[in-house]
C-alpha cells in the first residue's frame, strides 16, 4: 500500500526526518529540538532557526506534529512540540523505506566481498 | 535589548506580521540561545535562514482560501496597478483620473471589490474616451503630454478598443469577485511601490521610435514578480499564482497584440519570458511526487 508523498513541502526531507526522530522521546521546544538533531546526526545536520521553524510549521500543517503546550521560561516564550500518531506512522514508513533501499546495496556489497 | 537581538528583530521583518506577533518572541529567544557568547552580528547562515523562512511563511500565509478566486483577485490587482502606472506620468494633466485610478487600486488592495466596480468603470470610460478622442463630457486637452517618467503622449499608440478591453478585464474580474459571496482578502501595501517602477519608461533598452516601448524597470519588475510567483507556486503547490499571472499576461498581450505588425524581437522576447513564467507557474505545482510506503 502506498500513499502519495509529494516533494518539497510534503515529502519527508532529511531535516524533517531528524525533527520527527528527535520528538520520539517526548515533547521538546525549538532550541531543544535543535540540540537533539545536532547530537543524533553527529553534527552533520544543523538547520538554521528559520529553517527549523519552517519545518515545524509544515509538519504541523500536515498533522505530523502538534503543539503539546506553551510556556514562558525566563521571559522567553516556548512551544513544546509532540509527534502525532500519523507522524509516527510516516516516520516509521520512511525508516523502512530507507532500510529497504540500504539493504539493496548492502546485499550486493556482501555478495561481491 | 542587545545589538544582536536588535539585528535579529530586523531580520524577523521577513516574516508576516501575524506570524511575528504570534511567534516572534519565541524565534528571537531561540536565535539568541543558539548564538555564540559575545556575538553581536547574526551569522550569515542564520540571517539567510530567517529571510528564506520568512518568505516561505509569507507564501504559506498567502496560500489560504480558495486558490482560484484569490488568484483572480491577485491578477486584477496587478492589472489595476499597471493601469495606474500607465496614467501616473500624466498626473499633472489629469490629476482627478489618476487619483481615481489610485482609489480603485486602494479599494482592491483592501479587499473592497464592490466599491471598486464603479471607480474602475469611470476610470475605464475616461481612459477609453482619451484614447478615442471622443469626449462628450469632461473634455481633456489632447494629446495628454507626460510631466515625468514617460516620453510619449497618453495612449499615443493605443487605440480605444484595447484600452477598453484592458479595463473590461479588470472590471469583469472584480464583478465576479464582488458577487461570488465571501470575503476578499487584503493585499500588501508593497503594490504601491510597484506602480512608479512600472510607470517609468526607462532605462530605455528598445530603439528610439519603437511602437509601444517598454522600460527596463518595468521589465525587471514583471520578471521578478513572476519568478517569485513561480517559486511560490512550487513552494505551496498551489495554482493561484498561475491564475494571477495568466490574468496579467492577458492584459499585456492585448496591448502588444495591437502593435502586432510593428513588434520587434525585443517585444517578442519580452512576451515570451512572461508567457514562459506563467506556464511555469501553472505546471510547477504538479511536479514529481515520490511514493512513500505506509
Amino acid at each position: 500500500m502506498f500513499s502519495s508523498m509529494p516533494r518539497g513541502t510534503d515529502e519527508v526531507s532529511e531535516p524533517m526526518y531528524y525533527v520527527l526522530t528527535a520528538l520520539l522521546d517526548g515533547p521538546l521546544h525549538g532550541h531543544a529540538i535543535m540540540k537533539v538533531i545536532l547530537e543524533l546526526s553527529g553534527g552533520r545536520v544543523k538547520p538554521s532557526v528559520g529553517t527549523l521553524y519552517g519545518i515545524l510549521e509544515r509538519l504541523g500543517d500536515r498533522g505530523l506534529i502538534v503543539v503539546d503546550r506553551e510556556e514562558t521560561v525566563n521571559g522567553r516564550a516556548r512551544r513544546y512540540f509532540r509527534i502525532s500518531d500519523s507522524g509516527q506512522g510516516v516516520l516509521e514508513a520512511e525508516a523502512r523505506r530507507m532500510q529497504e533501499a540500504a539493504a539493496l546495496v548492502m546485499k550486493r556489497s556482501t555478495a561481491h566481498a | 535589548m542587545t545589538p544582536l537581538e536588535r539585528r535579529y528583530r530586523w531580520l524577523l521583518l521577513a516574516y508576516p506580521r501575524a506570524y511575528r506577533a504570534a511567534h516572534g518572541r519565541e524565534l528571537l529567544g531561540v536565535l539568541v540561545d543558539c548564538a555564540a557568547p559575545g556575538r553581536t552580528v547574526p551569522e550569515f547562515r542564520e540571517a539567510a535562514g530567517l529571510v528564506a523562512g520568512g518568505l516561505r511563511e509569507r507564501v504559506r500565509h498567502g496560500a489560504g482560501g480558495n486558490a482560484w478566486w484569490d488568484g483572480l483577485h491577485l491578477g486584477v490587482t496587478a492589472v489595476l496597478a499597471l493601469q495606474l502606472a500607465t496614467l501616473l506620468p500624466y498626473a499633472g494633466s489629469i490629476p482627478l483620473w489618476v487619483a481615481l485610478s489610485g482609489v480603485a487600486l486602494l479599494a482592491v488592495l483592501r479587499g473592497y471589490a464592490r466599491p471598486a466596480l464603479p471607480v474602475v468603470l469611470l476610470t475605464g470610460v475616461k481612459a477609453t474616451a482619451i484614447a478615442s478622442g471622443w469626449q462628450p463630457v469632461d473634455v481633456t486637452l489632447l494629446p495628454v503630454y507626460p510631466s515625468f517618467l514617460a516620453r510619449e503622449p497618453l495612449f499615443g499608440t493605443s487605440g480605444p478598443v484595447v484600452v477598453a478591453l484592458g479595463y473590461g478585464l479588470a472590471w469583469f474580474g472584480l464583478l465576479a469577485l464582488a458577487f461570488r459571496g465571501g470575503t476578499v482578502r487584503t493585499r500588501s501595501w508593497c503594490w504601491w511601490g510597484a506602480v512608479p517602477l512600472a510607470a517609468w519608461a526607462g532605462p530605455a533598452w528598445m530603439p528610439e521610435g519603437t511602437p509601444y516601448p517598454i522600460g527596463l524597470s518595468r521589465l525587471v519588475l514583471e520578471l521578478a514578480l513572476l519568478c517569485l510567483g513561480v517559486w511560490a507556486a512550487r513552494t505551496a503547490r498551489d495554482p493561484r499564482w498561475a491564475v494571477a499571472a495568466a490574468c496579467y499576461l492577458t492584459a499585456v498581450s492585448l496591448q502588444l497584440g495591437e502593435h502586432l505588425t510593428g513588434l520587434t524581437n525585443q517585444h517578442l522576447g519580452y512576451w515570451g519570458l512572461l508567457a514562459f513564467l506563467t506556464v511555469a507557474a501553472a505546471f510547477v505545482p504538479f511536479g514529481y511526487r515520490r511514493q512513500v510506503p505506509d
